[in-house]
């Protein structure tokens, strides 16, 4: 089983041929794949051999930086522009950042100009009635844009949505450049840069329905980063407990901590540390009026300099 | 139980013909147990409408040899290096990523990094929108300006590539 690979290229060659057409969303042949399978156990062998060495790669591949960054698509200004404006500068544009311009276009159009923009300052919370009994809560220093009834993008910061779930016409919600379809859910969404953390306390959210259509149930919570979704269990009846006065970490650096805080206190937390990492849950209250409180809880050093607590390794 | 319950119908409709996908995947004695595990994952997603279709319930039955596929190789590597272990280390090796494991993965990243580079930029490229960002082959060949079949030639020399890398590491 962990031998060499699979000596016949032939084999190979059609193992790696299953593969490729499998991961086509509309792939159907599943009676000639399973014939093809039937015909040799070396070609059950083999397929297992290409699969296990590109989720392998896929994983490896998650880590490594994208050899040239596409630059951003242009900001919905680009809706004014005539009809003939996209095809006569596809030329120079060049077709990925026209495919990318044509997506921007499209969702503009979509989400109409009525997106309503809720903010919060740090310390503060926020509680957002939708038209249709869902409900919004946003954590401090975030900011939610409602983009007509059932979309919405979480631009900073966290929220705990309560989505009552409509199957003709699922809630999505956009967070770091990634697209989330509620299946009937209460989740909370939290941004820490391109880093998307989210956790799901009842029914279930998918992650990237077009692409990755990772299913994220109650009681898990999923990260993530550079395009990865890492999917790991969570105690769903601490889902929200933001809105409690408690965060928790998970391996997170002190630098991640302080912004963390600072968003739910009011008070800025600074931090340099990045490589120090903490895991943990902290009741943030008792931080409001003496920010000092944290050094016994994470066993950390917090110094005050001018306006900012500055939290360093012990 | 409800006296009908859709999911549970179309799984039972679907059941011999899953059985034999998974004794073609290579099952063989495991066939049913196997068939019951796929069945409480089906029954765990609560989107029951969407787990009730063939392909997805093919798609789930074929993750679930890739995994047993995985765990079966990392238990025997794991056995593999306990034999090989010096008397004191015995007492260190956890199933979790310990630095072993981390030498692997950089070991494994550099080796895919390679496999790339000797496939050229574009079937990088394609790869990685593949694999990672999950852009079907329609869409890459729209994106880069190639045809079809341009695309799927290129997914096939990254794939090749990266299996032969993966096979070297298992032979080292």
């Amino acid at each position: 089983m962990n031998g060499a690979m699979n000596s016949d290229p032939k084999v190979r060659d059609a193992a790696l041929g299953w593969a490729l057409a499998m991961r086509a969303p509309d792939f159907d042949d599943w009676d000639g794949f399973t014939d093809w399978l039937e015909a040799d156990p070396a070609h059950g062998l083999a397929y297992d051999e290409v699969q296990f060495a590109l989720d392998d790669a896929d994983a490896a591949l998650a880590v490594l930086p994208e050899p040239a960054p596409e630059p951003a698509p242009e900001p919905a200004a680009a809706n004014d522009n005539p009809p003939g404006w996209l095809a006569s500068r596809r030329g120079w544009l060049g077709g990925a950042i026209a495919a990318a311009l044509v997506l921007a276009v499209t969702s503009v159009l979509w989400v109409g100009p009525q997106a309503t923009t809720y903010q919060t300052a740090p310390g503060e919370t926020r509680l957002i009635a939708l038209e249709d009994g869902s409900t919004v809560e946003l954590a401090g220093g975030s900011t939610l844009a409602l983009e007509g009834a059932r979309a919405a993008r979480l631009e900073a910061g966290q929220a705990l949505f309560t989505i009552r779930h409509d199957a003709s016409e699922p809630f999505v919600l956009t967070a770091a450049g990634t697209r989330l379809v509620d299946a009937g859910t209460v989740f909370d969404v939290r941004l820490a840069g391109d880093r998307l953390d989210l956790a799901v306390s009842e029914g279930a959210v998918i992650v990237d329905p077009r692409n990755e259509a990772v299913r994220v149930d109650a009681g898990e919570r999923a990260v993530r980063s550079g395009n990865r979704t890492r999917v790991v269990a969570v105690d769903p009846a601490s889902v929200g407990e933001w809105r409690r006065g408690r965060i928790s970490f998970d391996a997170a650096s002190l630098a991640e901590i302080a912004a963390e805080l600072t968003r739910a206190t009011g008070k800025n937390f600074t931090s340099a540390d990045t490589a120090t990492r903490l895991s943990g849950s902290i009741a943030t209250d008792a931080l409001r009026s003496d920010p000092r409180a944290l050094e016994p809880l994470l066993g950390v050093k917090v110094r005050e300099e001018g306006a900012n607590w500055v939290i360093a390794a012990e | 139980m409800a006296p009908t319950d859709p999911l549970e119908e179309a799984y039972l409709a679907h059941r011999p013909r899953l059985l034999r996908f998974l004794r073609a995947r290579g099952a063989g004695e495991a066939a049913e147990d196997l068939a019951q595990e796929l069945w409480l994952r089906l029954a765990a997603a609560s989107d029951r409408e969407a787990a009730s279709g063939l392909a997805y319930m093919m798609r789930a039955a074929d993750r679930l040899m890739i995994d047993r596929y995985r765990s079966h190789r990392q238990a025997t590597l794991r056995d593999a290096a306990w034999a090989e272990a010096q008397p004191g280390l015995a007492d260190n090796i956890a199933p979790a990523p310990g630095p072993e494991r981390e030498i692997a993965a950089r070991q494994q990243v550099a080796l895919v990094q390679q496999a790339l580079e000797e496939v050229g930029a574009r079937a990088a490229a394609i790869f990685r929108r593949h694999r990672i960002d999950g852009l079907t082959q329609r869409e890459i060949a729209a994106e880069f300006g190639v045809s079809l079949s341009t695309v799927e030639s290129d997914l096939r020399r990254a794939y090749a590539k990266i299996v032969d890398v993966r096979g070297a590491i298992d032979e080292a």
